[in-house]
């Protein structure tokens, strides 16, 4: 029957995760998702059959470890894939199902992966849709704190956090953040100092040695002077910018447009 | 398919008077006839116009009016006798007339004339009955008499029918909002949308895409009301002016939580310049959500923004949340947040409130840019209670780069100085703002030229007579005072 034979796949997926076997556990799920379209409860037939429920929690609990398995594989789309088909599941079957006790970790992933991938509008639209109480739930709380941090500047708070992470799987996610801040932190020190000595920069951009603090001023075009300061940008430069010239063209395309207006015929 | 009797309805309505002026002692039987009376001159003329604006402005003005007993005196005397409708109808009414508390008058036995009525007078039978339901707040039946109205709409096609059929939406999905069941009606209004597309019906297009707006946002799926926003067919221009209120209100609200802030702002500032004034609740909803997404651009909006008639009580809240974020300090604001979160939650925008942390900073940040030439990491600190002076930092770095504050950092002094302030005149922006108010002026005169409707057949009217001339004035004059006294509830 299909469903036993999936429920023993189920099983052997469980534990190639369980022991990291990626590839195993890769080979197990696809052909679970060929098992899991035969059974007719799941989405989107939603046939009432009588072993329904537990086709669906088969199905969801799928999804659950699909998206675990995305995730050890860091294969951003594929869990993207996943969390969306889990969605469908999560909203859909509320009435049917008892919840799941993974939901709040699932939902919290989803709004970190979000994060790292610095897509926020789509993180707050998630947001919306999870309920004020689960809101109150760690595993949301600290994505959302995350952002909260990741927008106001306080860099070094959002690595201080990412240090310590719940699980194996977050600290995969946070780690990208890492990157993510170190690239904000330095264009905002560029705008921010005129100069600023090595050792320091070093603890501001959150580097571990000397040397890669050169190595990245260098990327990114800052000169490094004699007594070990980062120049930023220099007064000269900044002084030929000041001599605006008159921005003519723009000039010249706003008149025509109002003319051009003005004999519209609508 | 039914065919209407010119001769005998005005006959059986020529005691009710001419549509333009009623008598102030109308009773509402006789408004209602002269409604009626008023359908049948649009469809024969196949003047769908006619019956946007005046039929409508009828039917509000009698809305406060209905009772049960009089309602079931008109679909007496409007629907004949064998038509199923009516049964339907009247024993709905009579279980809304027992349930509720109106006082059992004696009903006039009067028999309906016709024998025949056209759909519109049926169907407007069935609005009749779902305003009174509605308003007497029984949405159980309310929801019946809908979903039957339904079935009665989907065997007709006829143009003249369809501002009464998108009223008719209208009520369809209030009843069902009211009684909490939303969703189950989701396909059936996307089907419904789908024909108003295929037979270009505009109005009906239009309540249908803000009823489906409303639906998703109801629960909050942000993302599927985008998507089908942006992919479902609009018409150029909106044609009715309260509908294009709402539209601009839900998109507002997408693009607010989609955090891009500028166009929501627009939009909610157009919906709020649009809506007629007798709108209460609809202004309160707009104007809340417009002050929270003012604050999150940076700028605090004006006292007299609060202090409205009639507004000042639904917005104290968020007169207070204004204050504390006007004056940078986290602990007021998150003070304010903590004594009305319940108030926040019930409008569902305590996302947003999260969101305006980040703000109350910035906005603390640029007081002190401004006051102090010089100003140490430290104290700036101590001033928005954060925790550590290394945190200070990085907030005022990043604070630099987006352009909130003018100023440098020196690492070494453990300072922050301001910049030196430059002329502004000096600068390009006058230009740039002048040219955004120039823009702005010529899109409204291209949008109020588009608005101008001519009529079709203006070039082939003979000279008026006198009389037609009295007449067209008459009605101007009616135009008038009903666009004054507008009611806002209506199309």
């Amino acid at each position: 029957m299909a469903l036993q034979e999936s429920t023993k796949l189920f099983q052997r997926l469980k534990d190639a995760l369980g022991k990291g076997d990626l590839s195993t556990a890769d080979s197990v799920l696809s052909q679970l998702k060929l098992q899991l379209i035969q059974l007719p409860a799941l989405p989107p037939s939603f046939e009432q059959t009588p072993t329904a429920q537990q086709e669906l929690l088969l199905g969801r609990e799928v999804l659950e470890q699909a998206v675990l398995l995305s995730l050890k594989k860091q294969d951003e789309a594929a869990m993207e894939r996943s969390f969306a088909q889990l969605r469908t599941y999560y909203n859909d079957t509320r009435a049917l199902l008892p919840a799941s006790p993974s939901e709040v970790t699932m939902q919290g992933l989803n709004l970190l992966r979000l994060l790292v991938q610095n897509r926020i509008a789509e993180f707050h639209t998630e947001l919306e849709l999870i309920p004020p109480q689960a809101q109150q739930e760690p595993a949301i709380l600290q994505p959302v704190q995350l952002e909260q941090w990741l927008m106001e500047g306080a860099y070094n708070k959002v690595l201080a956090a990412s240090n310590q992470s719940a699980s194996e799987v977050h600290g995969m996610l946070l780690a990208q953040l890492a990157t993510t801040v170190r690239d904000e932190a330095a264009s905002c020190s560029e705008k921010a100092y005129e100069r600023l000595r090595v050792a320091d920069a070093k603890k501001l951009l959150l580097f571990d040695n000397e040397a890669a603090v050169r190595a990245y001023a260098k990327e990114h075009g800052w000169t490094v002077t004699v007594d070990d300061y980062i120049v930023f940008r220099s007064a000269a430069t900044e002084g030929t910018a000041a001599a605006k010239a008159i921005p003519s063209l723009e000039l010249i395309n706003n008149a025509l447009v109002y003319a051009k207006e003005l004999e519209r015929i609508v | 398919m039914e065919i209407d009797k010119p001769e005998e309805a005005p006959k059986a309505n020529g005691a009710a008077e001419p549509a333009a002026a009623a008598p102030p002692a109308a009773t509402v039987e006789d408004k209602l006839k002269s409604v009626v009376a008023l359908v049948e001159k649009s469809v024969k003329a196949k003047d769908t116009r006619l019956l946007i604006g005046r039929l409508l402005r009828q039917t509000a003005s009698v809305r406060k009016q209905l009772t049960a007993s009089s309602v079931k005196c008109f679909l007496q005397q409007t629907l004949p006798a064998e038509l199923e409708s009516r049964a339907f109808l009247s024993s709905h009414i009579e279980q809304a007339a027992s349930a509720g508390m109106d006082a059992e008058e004696a009903t006039t036995s009067a028999q309906c004339e016709v024998s025949a009525v056209i759909p519109e007078v049926e169907l407007f039978a069935y609005l009749i009955v779902l305003i009174f339901l509605c308003d007497s707040k029984q949405y159980q039946l309310a929801r019946g008499v809908a979903d039957h109205a339904l079935s009665r709409l989907a065997k007709f096609n006829r143009r003249t029918l369809d501002v009464i059929a998108a009223r008719i939406y209208f009520y369809y999905g209030l009843s069902y909002e009211q009684g909490g069941d939303l969703a189950s009606i989701r396909s059936s209004l996307l089907a419904l949308h789908r024909t108003a597309v295929l037979r270009h019906d505009a109005i009906g297009q239009e309540t249908l895409m803000n009823l489906l707006l409303r639906n998703y946002l109801h629960y909050n799926l942000y993302d599927q009301a985008e998507k089908f926003r942006s992919k479902a067919q609009k018409a150029d221009q909106f044609r009715s002016g309260q509908q294009y209120c709402r539209y601009l209100y839900y998109l507002g609200r997408i693009r607010t939580i989609q955090l891009e802030y500028t166009e929501a702002k627009d939009c909610l500032q157009q919906a709020l310049r649009r809506a007629p004034s007798i709108a209460h609740g609809f202004r309160i909803s707009v104007s809340k959500w417009l002050i929270l997404v003012r604050l999150l651009l940076g700028e605090i909006p004006d006292r007299q923004e609060f202090a409205q008639p009639g507004m000042s009580a639904a917005l104290m809240a968020y007169f207070e949340l204004t204050q504390s974020v006007k004056a940078g300090n986290t602990l007021t604001f998150k003070q304010v947040t903590d004594r009305f979160s319940s108030v926040f939650l019930a409008d569902r925008t305590h996302n947003l409130i999260t969101r305006l942390h980040q703000n109350v900073i910035r906005i603390g940040l640029r007081r002190i840019n401004l006051a102090y030439s010089r100003v140490s990491l430290a104290e700036i600190a101590a001033k928005l209670h954060l925790a550590s002076a290394e945190d200070a930092e990085y907030i005022v770095a990043k604070a630099i780069r987006d352009g909130g504050i003018d100023a440098v950092i020196d690492h070494e002094g453990g300072f922050m100085a301001s910049r030196e302030r430059v002329d502004v005149y000096s600068t390009a922006e006058p230009q740039a703002a002048f040219h955004a108010r120039v823009a702005f002026c010529l899109d409204l005169h291209n949008e109020a030229i588009k608005a101008m409707r001519f009529e079709p057949d203006a070039h082939r009217r003979k000279a008026e007579s006198s009389e037609a001339r009295q007449e067209r004035l008459a009605a101007e004059q009616e135009l008038a005072k009903a666009l004054e006294e507008d009611d806002g509830d209506d199309f």
